[in-house]
C-alpha cells in the first residue's frame, strides 16, 4: 500500500503534517496528570478545607479553558452527581449509625430482623455522625469536580491519538463509547416529549421507566452498528495486531491489575504489599508502553506530542501530591479532620502550598498560541 | 472489467423467513453513476451492503453468489480490505463519526491504510476542496448541519480515493438545501474524478436526473439496469414531472422541470382550470395562537406568529431548516411554553404532535399493540378506532410485526396511527416523510385528507413540496421566526421557490392526479 501512495505522490514535494493546535490550551496528557495529581491530592488532604480549595482549582481550570462541545457541561453535571451521591451516602449512615455522641433529634425507628443485620434503622439523629459522613462525602464531590474538570478542558480524541500503540484500539473504543453520552441524553429528551406527545400533554407515569428506556436503548443500539459498519468500512483494525502489540497489551493488563491490587491494599492499610504491588505495577506498565513503542508505528495523521512546556507543567502539576505525601510523613495533622471530639478544620500554610502547583496549567497559557 | 459485479447473488438476513435478494446480477460499468431505487424492505440496502461485503460478513445470514469489486471477491474479502476501492456511506450521518473533529475524521481511514504522513496531508486537503467543507475542518460534527454532516461523511468514505463509492439513501434525512449540497457534490466527484457511484434514493426528483442508469429493485429481486426516463415513466415513485409526462403522453417523459417545459412548449396542453380544492373555510376554529413568541438559547426563533385552525384544515408549514417551523408544532401542542401570546383550543380539542423521529416513541414488540398503548395511556376502554387508524395509514398488514423490524416510512405511519389514535381533532406532524417510499406518501395522503374530511385538522410541517401540493388546503411559510406568506395553498405555492414540479410545468396545477382527472373529464 505504501509504495502505491509513494508513487502517487509522484516527484512532487510534499511536506509532513505537522501538528496543529486548534484550541489553546495543554496537551491532553497534561490535563491527565493534572487531573491523576489533584485526585490524589483529594485523597492525601481529605480535610473540607483543602477539598474546598480543590474544587475551586478545578472550577477555575474549566472557566479558563473549558471546550465547546457536548463535553462543556461535564463539570456541573459530575458535580451534582457527586453532591446527590454524597447527601443519599449521608441520610443512609446517619440513619443506621447511633450512639456515637450528640443527639440532634429523634425519629421513628425499625430494628430489622437478625438476618438483615440487625441495623437500627431511624432513631437518633447524631451530630458528629452527620459531620463526619458530609465531610466523607465532599471528598467524593472533589473527586468528581476534578473528573468534570478534566472531561470538560480536555481533548478526548487528542488523548487517544497519544495512547500508545497498543492502547489505541482500547482508546477508541473508550473515546466512542464517551462520544454516546452526550446523543444518550438527547435522545432521552427526545423519547420523554414523545411520550407526552402521544396523550396530547397528559402526563402518565405509570410503566413510564419502561417507555423511556427500551427506545434510548434501541437507538443507542442501532448507531452502535451504523458506527461499527462505518468503522469497518473505513479499514478500522485492517492490519491486525502484530505478537509484539499483544505483548504490550497483556503486560498492560497485568500491570493495571497489579496497580488496582496495590490501591486494595492501601485500602486495607497493609503498607509493605501495596508498595510491592505499585512498584511492579509502575515497571510493568512502562515496560509495556516500551515494548509498544519499539514497534512498527501506527501511522498518524498529525500527530501531537508533548512539549517541553507541556512537560514542565505536568511536572509541576505532580510536586502538589508529593508535597501532601510528605506533610503527612511529617504527622501533618490538619490534612484529615474528624468529627469527634467536634473541632473547626484546620487551615495550615504548608499544606495549603502544596496545593498551590496544581494551579499551574490553569493560569500558564502554551506559549505561541492564541 | 466491470468496476462491481455482482452474480446470482442471494442473501437472507439471519433468522429470516424471506430472503431478502434472489438471484442478483447486476453490473456496474466504471465511472457510472447508478440510481438504485424500490420500495422500502425492496432490498435495495442489502444490494447496496453487498457491495463493500457488509453483507454478509456484518450481517451473518445466508449467502450465495459472487460479488466481485475490482476484481477482489467479497466472499475472500472483509469489507476493511475493501476500503481502498469502495467507500461505504449510510443513512444517518450523525452515527458515522468515529473522532469528534472534522478532519481526522476524515484522516481515519488513511489511517487505517498506512499511508505516509504526507501523502495523508495532501489526500485530506484534496478531499476537503472536493467536498467543499475546507471550511469546517476544526468543527466538531455534532455542531454541524444534517447536510454538512452527510458532506464530511462522504468525505470520510472518499478520502481514500476508492474507485467507488456506495452511499445509502444519503439524503432521506436531509431538508432540500443539505440534499441538493450533497447530490452536487457527488455529481461533480462522478463527473470530474470518475468515481462509480451506487446510490439509492427513494426523492427522485433530485436524483433521477444526475443517474446515467437505473436499477429497480423489488421484493428481492433486481431488475435490468436501463435509461431513467424510460425505467422510470412505469415507476410509481417516479418524479412528479416524469409521471406528468406519461400521462400527457410525451416519449421519452421527461426527468427534469426544463424536459417537462419544452415538451409543454412543443405540445401545448389546453385544459381547464382544476376546480378549487374542497374549501371548508367556515369551519369552526379548534386552535388559534395570538402573538407567539419563542426565544431558545437566546435567539428569538418565533416573532408574533398567529395561527389560527379551523375544521377541514390541512395546513402545510413551509420554510428552510431553522425557521421555527418545529418550535410553532411544540408550542401548539403544548409541549414548549411561549415566551408571549396564547394557545386556545376550543372545548378542550386538543393538538397532538407526532415528532420527526417516530423512533423515540416505539417501543412495543408489535405495530397493534404500539397503537392500543396509546389508548391504555389515556384510559379509553373503546378499542374501534385502533382498527381504523390501521386501516387508514395502510398498517393492517404489518400489525403483527415488531415496529423496529420496519422501515423508516413504515415506522413514520405507525407513530401516526399511534398518536392519532388517542382522538385529538388536531394532528400536527413534524416532517412526516422523511424516508418514506411512494407506497407510504400515498397511505399518508389517504389519512390526512380523510381525517380533515371527518371534521379534524392536520398541520405538516414539512421540507416536502410534493406533500403539500397533494394534500394541503392552505399554506403558511416561515422564515426566520416570521409568517412570510400565508393564504390559499395554491397562491401560496405558485411562483415561489416552493412550487411543486407540475406547478412549474403546468400552472394552476399542482399534482398529476388533478391533470388527470381534468383529462378524463367527459
Amino acid at each position: 500500500m505504501t509504495s502505491v501512495v509513494q508513487a502517487r505522490a509522484g516527484n512532487i514535494e510534499t511536506h509532513a503534517p505537522q501538528a496543529r493546535a486548534t484550541v489553546a490550551t495543554w496537551h491532553a496528557g497534561v490535563w491527565l496528570v493534572w487531573a491523576l495529581a489533584a485526585a490524589a491530592s483529594v485523597q492525601l488532604a481529605s480535610s473540607p478545607v483543602y477539598v474546598a480549595l480543590l474544587v475551586a482549582i478545578a472550577a477555575l481550570a474549566v472557566s479558563a479553558h473549558a471546550r465547546p462541545g457536548p463535553y462543556a457541561r461535564a463539570f456541573p453535571v459530575l458535580v451534582s452527581v457527586g453532591v446527590l451521591f454524597a447527601v443519599v451516602r449521608t441520610v443512609l449512615t446517619v440513619a443506621t449509625t447511633h450512639g456515637l455522641g450528640t443527639v440532634l433529634f429523634t425519629t421513628p425507628h425499625v430494628v430489622l430482623p437478625e438476618v438483615l443485620g440487625g441495623f437500627t434503622v431511624g432513631g437518633s439523629v447524631e451530630l458528629p455522625v452527620m459531620l463526619q459522613s458530609l465531610a466523607e462525602g465532599f471528598t467524593i464531590v472533589g473527586v468528581m469536580a476534578v473528573f468534570g474538570a478534566f472531561n470538560g478542558v480536555v481533548t478526548h480524541s487528542e488523548l487517544v491519538q497519544s495512547t500508545p500503540r497498543a492502547f489505541y484500539e482500547v482508546g477508541l473504543v473508550v473515546v466512542v463509547a464517551l462520544a454516546f453520552v452526550p446523543s444518550t441524553l438527547a435522545a432521552i429528551g427526545d423519547v420523554r416529549e414523545a411520550d407526552r406527545a402521544r396523550t396530547g400533554g397528559r402526563v402518565v407515569r405509570r410503566g413510564r421507566l419502561l417507555r423511556h428506556t427500551v427506545p434510548v436503548l434501541e437507538l443507542g443500539m442501532e448507531r452502535a452498528v451504523t458506527l461499527a459498519e462505518s468503522m469497518d468500512a473505513r479499514g478500522f483494525a485492517r492490519a491486525g495486531a502484530s505478537p509484539r502489540d499483544r505483548a504490550a497489551g497483556w503486560w498492560g493488563v497485568a500491570s493495571l491489575l497489579a496497580l488496582g491490587g496495590a490501591f486494595v491494599a492501601l485500602v486495607g492499610q497493609s503498607r509493605t504489599p501495596a508498595a510491592v504491588l505499585g512498584l511492579a505495577g509502575t515497571l510493568g506498565l512502562a515496560a509495556a508502553v516500551a515494548i509498544a513503542s519499539s514497534g512498527r508505528q501506527r501511522a498518524r495523521y498529525r500527530p501531537t506530542r508533548m512539549r517541553r512546556a507541556d512537560w514542565t507543567v505536568a511536572g509541576i502539576a505532580l510536586i502538589a501530591p508529593v508535597g501532601l505525601a510528605l506533610c503527612s510523613i511529617v504527622g501533618d495533622g490538619s490534612l484529615a479532620w474528624y468529627a469527634s471530639p467536634l473541632r473547626w478544620p484546620a487551615l495550615h500554610v504548608v499544606p495549603a502550598l502544596a496545593l498551590l502547583p496544581l494551579l499551574a496549567p490553569v493560569v500558564a497559557r502554551r506559549r505561541g498560541l492564541a | 472489467m466491470s468496476a462491481i459485479s455482482m452474480r446470482g447473488v442471494s442473501y437472507a438476513y439471519p433468522d429470516a423467513e424471506r430472503a431478502a435478494l434472489t438471484g442478483a446480477d447486476l453490473e456496474i460499468e466504471p465511472g457510472e453513476l447508478l440510481l438504485v431505487v424500490g420500495t422500502s424492505g425492496s432490498g435495495k440496502s442489502t444490494l447496496l451492503r453487498c457491495a463493500n461485503g457488509l453483507v454478509p460478513h456484518a450481517s451473518g445470514g445466508r449467502f450465495a453468489g459472487d460479488v466481485v469489486v475490482f476484481g477482489r471477491s467479497t466472499r475472500s474479502h472483509h469489507p476493511r480490505e475493501l476500503a481502498d476501492v469502495v467507500g461505504f456511506v449510510a443513512q444517518d450521518p450523525e452515527a458515522q463519526f468515529v473522532v469528534d473533529h472534522v478532519e481526522r475524521d476524515l484522516a481515519f481511514v488513511l489511517e487505517n491504510l498506512g499511508y505516509a504522513p504526507d501523502a495523508m496531508r495532501r489526500r485530506v486537503e484534496e478531499t476537503l476542496d472536493a467536498l467543499g467543507i475546507a471550511h469546517l475542518r476544526d468543527r466538531d460534527p455534532a455542531s454541524l448541519s444534517g447536510g454538512e454532516q452527510q458532506r464530511c461523511v462522504i468525505a470520510g468514505a472518499l478520502a481514500a480515493a476508492p474507485s467507488a463509492l456506495v452511499l445509502d439513501e444519503p439524503t432521506s434525512q436531509l431538508d432540500p438545501q443539505g440534499a441538493d449540497d450533497v447530490l452536487g457534490a457527488l455529481t461533480r466527484l462522478n463527473a470530474d474524478l470518475g468515481t462509480t457511484v451506487l446510490l439509492a434514493e427513494h426523492r427522485l426528483e433530485r436524483a433521477a436526473p444526475l443517474a446515467d442508469r437505473v436499477v429497480i429493485v423489488d421484493g428481492g429481486r433486481v431488475g435490468t439496469p436501463g435509461a431513467p426516463g424510460a425505467l422510470l415513466a412505469g415507476y410509481p415513485g417516479a418524479p412528479s414531472v416524469t409521471r406528468l409526462g406519461r400521462v400527457l403522453g410525451w416519449d421519452p417523459p421527461p426527468l427534469t422541470v426544463r424536459d417537462a417545459r419544452a415538451w409543454a412548449a412543443r405540445e401545448p396542453v389546453d385544459l381547464p382550470d382544476p376546480p378549487e380544492r374542497p374549501h371548508h373555510a367556515p369551519g369552526e376554529v379548534l386552535l388559534s395562537a395570538l402573538d407567539l413568541r419563542v426565544d431558545l438559547g437566546g435567539r428569538p426563533v418565533l416573532r408574533d406568529v398567529a395561527v389560527e385552525i379551523r375544521r377541514g384544515d390541512v395546513v402545510a408549514l413551509l420554510g428552510r431548516n431553522g425557521s421555527g417551523k418545529t418550535t410553532l408544532l411544540r408550542v401548539l401542542a403544548g409541549l414548549l411554553a411561549p415566551a408571549a401570546g396564547s394557545v386556545t383550543t376550543v372545548d378542550g380539542a386538543r393538538a397532538a404532535y407526532v415528532p420527526q423521529n417516530p423512533n423515540s416513541l416505539l417501543f412495543e414488540p408489535t405495530v397493534r399493540r404500539e397503537v392500543e398503548q396509546t389508548l391504555r395511556l389515556l384510559g379509553t376502554r373503546d378499542h374501534g378506532d385502533v382498527d381504523r387508524w390501521l386501516d387508514a395509514l395502510g398498517l393492517h398488514d404489518l400489525a403483527a410485526r415488531h415496529p423496529r423490524s420496519l422501515s423508516g416510512g413504515e415506522r413514520q405511519r405507525i407513530a401516526i396511527a399511534a398518536v392519532a389514535v388517542g382522538g385529538a381533532p388536531v394532528l400536527l406532524l413534524d416532517e412526516p416523510t422523511r424516508g418514506m417510499d411512494s407506497a407510504s406518501r400515498r397511505a399518508l395522503d389517504r389519512a390526512v385528507t380523510q381525517h380533515a374530511e371527518s371534521g379534524g385538522a392536520v398541520v405538516l410541517a414539512t421540507h416536502d413540496v410534493e406533500l403539500a401540493a397533494r394534500c394541503a388546503t392552505r399554506a403558511i411559510v416561515l422564515g426566520d421566526g416570521d409568517v412570510v406568506a400565508e393564504g390559499n395553498a395554491r397562491q401560496v405555492l405558485a411562483g415561489s421557490l416552493f412550487a411543486p414540479q407540475v406547478l412549474r410545468v403546468l400552472p394552476p396545477f399542482l399534482t398529476v392526479e388533478e391533470v388527470e382527472r381534468e383529462l378524463t373529464r367527459p
